[in-house]
């Protein structure tokens, strides 16, 4: 039964997915915008974990998410949302 | 708009470093802080927070271990102090604003658009007399009365607009294009139509009276045509009485016209010199400074060239300066050529035809000549014209009383 449940989504997903609800606020999934490879646009997060030039790790709900580039710098940082501008070279989830 | 708003505010670039400075820039996120800029030079980190939100960043920095630098200040609030100093610079400020707004409350400049008939002098006596002048107090203008005060003024103004613009009171009119008549006076005891000239009545139309003369008849100036007395006739045609009535009708006489005009020999020319000298002036409201000159050449014309500033594009200033050019000239006396004569003359012509045919009259036949006379060029010659007549005269009334019929 439990193998079952770690191949296919679970029920609250399959529920949110057959009422048509955004997933990121129910949830609490990150969500990524990026534009090109110079900038991207964070939400849903809990917190930065850390953040060099070439490295940003940012913690989400259920995962990390990391940024990875050159001359990484964070134009603005709240509560909310941010956003991520520099040489985006690589997103990937931990 | 948010870089105005940040600058209005004020805020610092502030540097920090420490144990953990991720977690201070998370505590500062989930205290609603914001934080822009943010950019990691080493060990170091770099941000731009507001002049307000960096007064609460204590206890965050001692709970994470941070230490704080402020690197600049930006905005307003950091600005107003230094600008306090200069004591001068804030009393020029102040008596700039100062000017600006007190302008601000006064007519400085009046302009009129759409006048032909009316003059501007004529306009600018009625504005004073209405004691709109430049200089008055804006609150002492009342757009609309004076508006309809225009209107009664002037009755050929068919429409008037007043407005302010800045400092400036601009006012347009339209004025009536077509003439204006009077209705003619009837008289008690009616007029006949009687001719103007000698000729041989061509059209006939009459409307009212009694018509005494009929087409292809010979006139004379004074002819009496169309009689305002009609007689009122018994059953058995004899005339009972006479009603007075004003004569009406269009009626058209063929006659000819004699045409002569001169122009002269020889003409005056204005030819330049070449030579000019200039005069600055400077005018301060109907004050006029310039400098004190001799009369600058024997004959000469007068040129202004002025300028007036307009502060703001709106704010016109009872300042403006220019100077006077003035030109030399010589006077020279040139003859006409033929052509040039005829081409003199026969314009004049063109201007008489044209007087004639707005009068309603129809030029049929003319017979013009240039002759080259006595120090000047005649042109002599007549017309043949067909042209409206009917002249109204009052109807003297006779003591006799008309026979009565039985």
């Amino acid at each position: 039964m439990k193998k079952k449940q770690a191949e296919g989504p679970s029920r609250r997903e399959a529920l949110i997915d057959s009422l048509s609800l955004p997933k990121d606020i129910l949830l609490g999934a990150l969500r990524v915008t990026l534009t090109g490879s110079q900038e991207a646009w964070v939400e849903n997060y809990k917190g930065i974990l850390e953040y060099t030039e070439c490295q940003i790790l940012l913690q989400g709900k259920n995962c990390q998410v990391c940024f990875e580039g050159q001359r990484l710098s964070i134009e603005y940082y709240t509560n909310e949302d941010m956003k991520i501008s520099g040489c985006i070279r690589c997103v990937r989830y931990q | 708009m948010l870089g105005i708003l940040q600058f209005l505010k004020g805020y610092v670039r502030m540097k920090i470093w420490g144990v953990s400075p991720e977690r201070f820039l998370n505590l500062c996120s989930n205290k609603n802080i914001l934080l822009w800029d943010i950019r990691k030079d080493g060990d170091v980190y770099t941000m731009c927070i507001s002049l307000s939100a960096f007064l609460h960043l204590r206890p965050i920095a001692r709970k994470t271990g941070v230490r704080v630098v402020v690197l600049q200040k930006y905005g307003l609030p950091f600005l107003v102090p230094g600008l306090l100093k200069r004591k001068i610079f804030i009393a020029g400020l102040f008596l700039c604003v100062a000017f600006w707004i007190v302008s601000y409350r006064f007519v400085w400049d009046i302009t009129l658009e759409g006048n032909y008939q009316i003059t501007q002098e004529v306009f600018t006596d009625f504005l004073t007399s209405q004691q709109v002048r430049v200089g008055m107090q804006k609150t002492d203008l009342d757009i609309s009365a004076l508006e309809k005060e225009i209107r009664r003024a002037f009755p050929e103004i068919t429409w008037t607009s007043v407005k302010l613009s800045g400092t400036r009171l601009e006012i347009s009119i339209k004025e009536n294009d077509t003439p204006m008549f009077t209705k003619p006076e009837v008289p008690e005891g009616g007029q006949n139509l009687v001719s103007e000239y000698a000729g041989v009545i061509t059209s006939m139309i009459v409307r009212s009276g009694v018509p005494m003369v009929k087409i292809g008849d010979i006139v004379e100036e004074g002819t009496l045509l169309v009689e305002g007395r009609v007689p009122i006739y018994n059953e058995d045609a004899t005339i009972r009485e006479y009603m007075y009535i004003t004569a009406d009708a269009d009626i058209t006489v063929e006659h000819s016209i004699t045409y002569q005009d001169t122009l002269p020999a020889t003409y005056i020319q204005k030819t330049y010199t070449g030579r000019r000298s200039s005069r600055p002036f400077v005018r301060l409201g109907s004050r006029e400074i310039k400098l004190p000159q001799e009369r600058p050449y024997l004959v000469y014309d007068t040129v202004i060239q002025g300028h007036t500033p307009m502060a703001l594009e709106k704010l016109s200033i009872p300042l403006s300066w220019g100077q006077y050019v003035y030109r030399e000239y010589m006077n020279v006396e040139h003859e006409y050529t033929l052509k040039q004569a005829e081409a003199l003359l026969m314009e004049k012509e063109l201007q008489f035809l044209k007087t004639l045919e707005e009068k309603g009259v129809h030029i049929i036949e003319k017979d013009v000549k240039i002759e080259e006379g006595n120090a000047c060029w005649t042109m002599e010659g007549w017309f043949l014209v067909d042209q409206p007549t009917g002249r109204a005269v009052n109807i003297v009334l006779e003591e006799t009383v008309p026979e009565v019929g039985e």
